[in-house]
């Protein structure tokens, strides 16, 4: 080797280190950077997010006992007007729930009470079974024909056997992890819901 | 290296010429348009609304993002641009329904989200203050001959100072200049920092580089 | 950068052995970057090829990045990239990345052939490196007229229009050739779809082949150098040429000092004038494609104007295609049109240096030509600067078989 055989002094060599390390850290942040772009691209883009931007539901026709489904980021919300009945078999059957306080479940913090609402009379929640993504069935009455025996009114999973009360929230001994998840949503006035935004002054609107 | 820098300039040469200087009847004039002027934006986004949107569209361009951009309100910008009427997920789109602009002016209205892209800013600028009446007496433009687009500034030009009226117009072609590319400013305000960053990393790799050389002899 | 150079012999790891028992990782390092012994006397021109292979893995980056967001129909082509532009998070970087890129690609690659030229690096025994790279840039020409079709602006569509019908002056199966490309009686969806497809997979993939064996050939031959010396030829007793030294790290850390000067430039483009002018991006292709309203002046982008001003200089179509097409053909020939046996243009004689200027500057002011509307004056040096062009090439070999060159010197200056 007719050049390189100059081996430089130690001093040259530590100059030699400190130089390369230097430069590879200082490249491997412009490299960090540089993924940056390429890493948020993949988040939704405005018009995705326009598309899953907010939605008013009008629940003045909503009967006692009835439910409306509304379209919200391509997902079903369900909007269940609840009886005085309902709330009062909401109250008494917390014993057969696997999460009955909801601190394992997805909500807002404003709905992490008793009847996981805002206003115990509307339950508003995201309608896909968070065992594996399923679409519940509506069984609202105690006793539904269908339903297995003992049924107080709720929510069924046909996928996997789930069962859900009308809170949302998950029975014992069902595939299913947590209660269903409840959404943003705040009321604009009495009789209009929006769904997908929380309350402007993080209170109860 | 002085041959490196002479051949580097000579390659950056043609970016400082413009390829589309071409022909147009008369001499455009110089907007002087300033995107970071916000107010001026915002007045051109209201002129925009009240005088060409009739016809007009922005289709590429959301009303939430004006209101980002142009330091609005989502409530204001909704106000202050399309009167309540639209949600601000909507793009700016015209007042006027489908098919209407070939019954009335005989052809199809442009939409105006790149037209300061296509044109440039001096073209809509002097466009807008190229209106005059002819022989006859009908408004036509002294930019683009025989234009179907009526004089919609007439009131203001007619009620204005040449002064307010020049501003008037300044002020549409910087918020037609905006929605040509939203993202310009952001592009201007990254670039110095990415050139800043890469020049440490130059003089870093320029002593790396001579550090490693040393070994070799000449 | 970090790596660090693998003796053959000792100090590997156990993870290292394992791998080089089972695949040839050390001895395909060694031979192509720790013991590739490169010229010690490499000068500004030998940037451009590792600059060339960066641009290249920019364009398929953000192209891969691009197409996640593009759509290749007639209706909403053009609206993706706007959509690209406005809605995608970051995405006016990544469009302006491979826009700029497109051009910077060439740039890079013509400054890259320049330094053959210089240097005779296509002479023996490198004639098939050369061969590889003008096939390298065929390719590229294809993939960059596909490339433009895409965001279906009016520019995109009456370019593809223009060179499409190029091939329909072929005599006999002309037309219907070019009814075959387009695949419809104009530009439409289906030849947007067809050129997509290229552009996205089948050239980049040959373009991937090709710069492999571009490499393999020029790392079995061994690196030019501005004096033309085969450093090959005076080794030391292990084997080793005189001015030889190892390409990494003395060439990796010079390579990459240059790539970010280059990055430097590039960024100076992508942010302050990603339009490049109207070079790099057409003002017309901000108007969605309109089969029924020509633009009053079609320009190829840039890169392809010195070939288009040749084309236009013809009078006859049919031979101005023929014309265009053997310009770019024609350089595939250097290796044996040049017969001085004499590589770098250090120690070869006036003719040449004289003929090497002259294709320069008609190379630049046709392309200078070919962005100008034709007026009768601007055919009329087109068509000198065409002769001339041609010129180089037909009396090269007869020049540089008894060129006066000064003496080479034995080892590297």
């Amino acid at each position: 080797m007719s050049t390189e055989d100059q081996k430089s002094t130690c001093e040259n060599l530590t100059r030699r280190k400190v130089l390369t390390g230097a430069t590879g850290v200082v490249g491997a942040v412009g490299g960090a950077f540089m993924l940056v772009p390429f890493i948020s691209s993949w988040q939704p883009s405005e018009k995705a997010k326009a598309a899953g931007a907010p939605v008013n539901v009008d629940v003045s026709q909503l009967q006692s006992g009835q439910m409306v489904t509304v379209s919200w980021r391509g997902k079903p919300v369900w909007v269940v007007r609840r009886t005085p009945e309902m709330l009062k078999i909401l109250s008494e059957n917390v014993t057969e729930l696997r999460d009955p306080d909801s601190s394992e479940s997805i909500q807002p913090e404003y709905t992490k009470n008793s009847f996981r609402s805002v206003n115990d009379e509307y339950l508003v929640v995201v309608g896909i079974c968070t065992h594996l993504g399923c679409a519940p069935l509506y069984r609202p009455a105690v006793g539904s024909p269908d339903m297995m025996e003992g049924w107080m009114g709720g929510f069924f999973c046909p996928c996997h056997g789930s069962r859900f009360d009308l809170a949302g929230r998950v029975a014992k001994s069902v595939p299913a992890p947590t209660n269903l998840e409840i959404p943003p949503y705040h009321f604009l006035s009495n009789n209009v819901i929006r769904v997908g935004e929380d309350p402007a002054e993080g209170g109860i609107a | 290296m002085k041959k490196v820098l002479w051949i580097m300039s000579l390659l950056l040469l043609p970016l400082t010429m413009n390829i589309q200087a071409a022909g147009y009847s008369i001499e455009l004039e110089s907007a002087n348009n300033d995107l970071r002027d916000q107010a001026s934006l915002q007045r051109g986004a209201v002129l925009f609304s009240n005088y060409c949107m009739a016809c007009h569209s922005l289709k590429y361009m959301r009303y939430n993002r004006v209101a980002r951009d142009l330091g609005w309100s989502d409530d204001a910008v909704v106000t202050e641009m399309a009167h309540g009427l639209s949600t601000v997920t909507e793009n700016v789109m015209t007042r006027m329904e489908d098919g209407v602009a070939l019954e009335v002016l005989g052809t199809k209205v442009p939409d105006l989200s790149l037209m300061a892209r296509l044109k440039g800013d001096d073209y809509i600028y002097t466009f807008l203050r190229s209106y005059h009446q002819n022989e006859q007496g009908e408004w036509d433009n002294k930019v683009l001959k025989g234009t179907a687009m009526p004089h919609v500034l007439e009131g203001i030009e007619r009620h204005a100072t040449p002064d307010e009226y020049a501003q008037a117009a300044r002020d549409i072609t910087n918020f037609l200049a905006y929605a040509g590319e939203p993202s310009k400013l952001e592009r201007l305000d990254l670039g110095w920092k990415v050139i800043a960053f890469l020049l440490v990393l130059l003089v870093l790799l320029y002593l790396l580089k001579k550090e490693y050389w040393r070994d070799i002899k000449h | 950068m970090s790596h660090q150079t693998n003796e053959s012999s000792a100090g590997k790891s156990s993870l290292l052995a394992w791998f080089d028992e089972r695949y040839p990782v050390s001895s395909t390092w060694n031979k192509h970057v720790g013991e590739y012994y490169a010229p010690k006397n490499f000068n500004f021109w030998y940037f451009f090829g590792s600059l060339a292979l960066i641009v290249l893995v920019n364009q398929i980056v953000t192209g891969i990045w691009l197409t996640m967001s593009y759509q290749p129909t007639g209706a909403d082509a053009f609206n993706s990239v706007e959509y690209i532009m406005r809605d995608v998070e970051w995405g006016w970087l990544l469009r302006y990345l491979h826009s700029t890129g497109a051009s910077a690609f060439f740039i890079v690659i013509y400054l890259h052939m320049m330094r053959g030229f210089l240097y005779g690096s296509y002479k023996k025994p490198r004639e098939l490196v050369w061969v590889i790279g003008m096939l390298l840039f065929l390719v590229l020409m294809g993939e960059a007229f596909m490339g433009y079709l895409l965001p279906w602006g009016q520019m995109s569509f009456w370019g593809a229009q223009v060179i499409i019908s190029l091939f329909g002056a072929i005599p006999i199966i002309g037309p219907d050739l070019a009814l075959w490309i387009r695949g419809d009686f104009v530009i439409s969806e289906v030849t947007l779809n067809r050129f997509f497809a290229l552009h996205v997979i089948a050239l980049p993939l040959l373009l991937v082949i090709l710069v492999f064996m571009h490499l393999v050939a020029l790392h079995h031959v061994g690196s030019n150098n501005p004096d033309g010396v085969e450093i090959k030829k005076l080794k030391d007793s292990k084997g080793i040429p005189l001015d030889g030294i190892r390409f990494h790290p003395y060439y990796s850390v010079k390579d990459a000092m240059g790539a970010v000067f280059f990055f430097i430039l590039f960024a100076l483009v992508l942010f302050y004038a990603p339009e490049g002018g109207g070079f790099f991006i057409e003002a017309p292709n901000f108007e969605p494609a309109n089969p029924l309203k020509t633009p009053e002046h079609i320009v190829p982008v840039w890169y392809f104007t010195p070939f288009y001003a040749i084309l236009r200089a013809i009078p006859d179509k049919f031979l101005g295609v023929v014309a265009m097409g053997i310009a770019v053909v024609i350089i595939f020939a250097m290796p044996w049109l040049d017969r001085c046996k004499v590589k770098s243009i250090r120690y070869r004689g006036n003719s040449y240096k004289v003929l090497l200027s002259i294709l320069v500057i008609s190379f630049i002011v046709l392309g200078f030509l070919g962005t100008q509307p034709s007026t009768p004056l601007y055919t009329k040096l087109a068509q000198i600067f065409t002769a001339l062009y041609f010129m180089f090439f037909l009396v090269l070999p007869f020049t540089s078989a008894n060129e006066k060159t000064k003496p080479v010197p034995e080892r590297v200056t």
